[in-house]
């Protein structure tokens, strides 16, 4: 009687699998020196941007503290990657933080500890993301963080409108999750190979392979319904619409490439 | 009710079959030898039951449910040939990760109660990478033991262990199965260890399985034999091949098969002028039964 009550299967909820998966990477995040690595890098990169001088005078890059946020307007077609120096490059540390977390997970097989339990691919691919996001939203704190100390050092212009400031950090906190996404996709296309997975996510996230592609569209708001364009149309003149509409990106491009990771891991083998 | 069922499993790579129409069942609470030689086929077949590998056909229930479902998943541990460990965290930190993902509802207790089972209650503080190979493999069953699986699936967990490390890895094994109900599934290429605990066998080849035994049948079938010493071997072979269908020298020994009576072969080869100065009688081991299986199946 007592054997048989051992074998007793109880299917687990998706709230209870989740809720374990999430756990687990929460976990190793909170328990892992690059998430706070990367939080210290957000905080200085923008001291070091604001704290350079952009030409041969001698002058600051930016003359005002919240340019390292954002621009004033949508720049979708940068002339220099130094204008594209602001909180965008959030995603890029994202990108490398998603593909080593990821990467972990193959090389020490914990991947397969994992599908070997209850977990399923589309817990996994959800879990990453979450955690992806998560990590990325708090890297936009420590930016801001860092920008805020580091225009009062240098005594640069605090002049902003704070609504549309705060919208623009909001927005680009919410991309995060779309960003996210896209980078854990990604390293599963490229689990095999972690190079590739850390490059991919690298040009991706600089915006460099899409950068390219804007030119095409020049300053459109077409742009608007990728990842790229969306998270620069988070500027200083942002409003409640552009919240919306990082909202709306964010979350059609995360349901999409989280679809794609599940069919792809369901097909694939786990080495 | 089978902890395994697998009916005509395949996988393939690239075309080439390494798991081919594959049956196998394991009884609920066998300790289950899958034996082999080398890319024979056992650890895909794991693989492919542990989920890691997606079938190319076939079917594969545990305790008669599919092998995807959650429910059926949830209560299955697998050492398949890494732990899974983070090598920077320490043991504690790698068991406590697994069992959150597992929603266990009290994890430190249950972590406690693994690292009893696997003799390593003082070192929950060492660094994963700090661990000696024994120590890797024993965490590894630690791992695959949270959550009280009904199934446990170990790929070769006894190899590069030292004598003193697989005993305790058979100890650990016995405890199992007999405190805590589990089904095993245990890979090996040390048939001497296997033969030790096992209660049933499945000897796989060119990812077929070309036989299922339970260690009882095993042992009514295995032929005895009389290993025995002359002072002239060569003459006493020839006088033994008379009477006896087999007759083996093997490592300083003459082995006779299918002795009824050992008496009446002492007194046979002393009426031949060959007194017998050491004789024993013996059974067919795992190891000798697995070699004439796979030697008959080489010659089909």
């Amino acid at each position: 009687m007592e054997n048989d009550n051992r074998l007793q299967f109880e299917s687990p909820s998706f709230y209870h699998r989740i809720k374990g998966m999430l756990g687990v990477d929460f976990y190793r995040l909170f328990h892992t020196p690059l998430f706070y690595i990367f939080l210290c890098i957000a905080a200085i990169i923008p001291a070091m941007v604001l704290g350079s001088t952009g030409d041969a005078d001698g002058a600051n890059l930016y003359d005002n503290t919240w340019l390292m946020v954002a621009a004033n307007t949508p720049l979708y077609v940068v002339n220099n990657i130094g204008e594209y120096a602001n909180m965008n490059m959030v995603f890029i540390f994202g990108g490398v933080m998603v593909s080593i977390f990821i990467g972990h997970d193959y090389k020490s097989g914990y991947v397969k500890q994992l599908f070997t339990t209850h977990a399923k691919k589309q817990d996994y691919m959800i879990s990453k993301t979450v955690t992806g996001a998560f990590s990325m939203a708090c890297m936009c704190i420590t930016y801001l963080l860092g920008t805020i100390v580091a225009g009062l050092l240098i005594r640069a212009d605090m002049n902003v409108n704070v609504g549309s400031l705060i919208l623009a950090i909001i927005s680009k906190m919410v991309m995060s999750l779309g960003w996210a996404s896209l980078y854990t996709l990604l390293n599963i296309i490229f689990r095999r190979y972690f190079g590739i997975s850390i490059a991919s996510s690298f040009f991706l996230g600089t915006g460099i392979l899409v950068i390219g592609a804007a030119a095409i569209f020049s300053n459109s708001p077409i742009l608007n319904i990728f990842l790229y364009g969306a998270s620069v149309y988070a500027c200083l003149s942002s409003t409640f619409l552009t919240f919306l509409v990082c909202l709306l990106v964010s979350l059609a491009w995360s349901f999409i490439y989280n679809l794609l990771g599940t069919i792809i891991l369901n097909r694939s083998d786990v080495y | 009710m089978n902890a395994i069922e697998i009916k005509n499993l395949s996988k393939s790579f690239r075309g080439l079959y390494a798991v081919d129409h594959l049956n196998m069942t394991v009884p609920v609470g066998a300790i289950y030898g899958f034996i082999g030689e080398n890319g024979s086929g056992k650890s895909t077949t794991e693989k492919l039951i542990c989920g890691h590998l997606v079938p190319s056909e076939g079917t594969i229930k545990l305790f008669d449910r599919d092998y995807t479902d959650p429910g059926v998943r949830a209560r299955v541990g697998a050492l398949i040939e890494t732990t899974g460990c983070f090598p920077n965290s320490t043991i504690w930190d790698n068991l406590k990760m697994q069992a959150i993902n597992l929603g266990l509802s009290n994890p430190d207790d249950e972590i406690n109660r693994v690292l009893q089972i696997v003799r390593m209650d003082d070192s929950a503080r060492i660094k994963f990478k700090e661990c000696s190979l024994g120590m890797k493999q024993r965490i590894g069953i630690a791992m695959a033991l949270l959550g009280e699986p009904a199934l446990l699936i170990l790929d070769e967990p006894i190899n590069g262990l030292d004598a003193e490390g697989m005993r305790m890895m058979r100890e650990i094994l016995v405890d199992i199965t007999k405190k805590y109900y589990c089904t095993v599934l245990i890979s090996s290429h040390i048939l001497g260890e296997l033969e030790k605990i096992a209660t049933h066998y499945g000897i796989i080849r060119q990812g077929k399985m070309i036989q299922e035994i339970s260690a009882k049948e095993m042992e009514n079938r295995s032929r005895v034999f009389v290993s025995l010493k002359t002072k002239d071997m060569g003459g006493a072979k020839k006088i033994l091949d008379k009477k006896y269908s087999k007759v083996v020298e093997s490592e300083g020994y003459l082995q006779v098969y299918d002795v009824k009576d050992t008496e009446q072969i002492v007194k046979y080869l002393l009426e031949n002028n060959h007194p017998v100065s050491e004789i024993k009688r013996n059974k067919i081991g795992l190891e000798e039964y697995y070699i004439e299986l796979m030697s008959k199946k080489s010659g089909d």
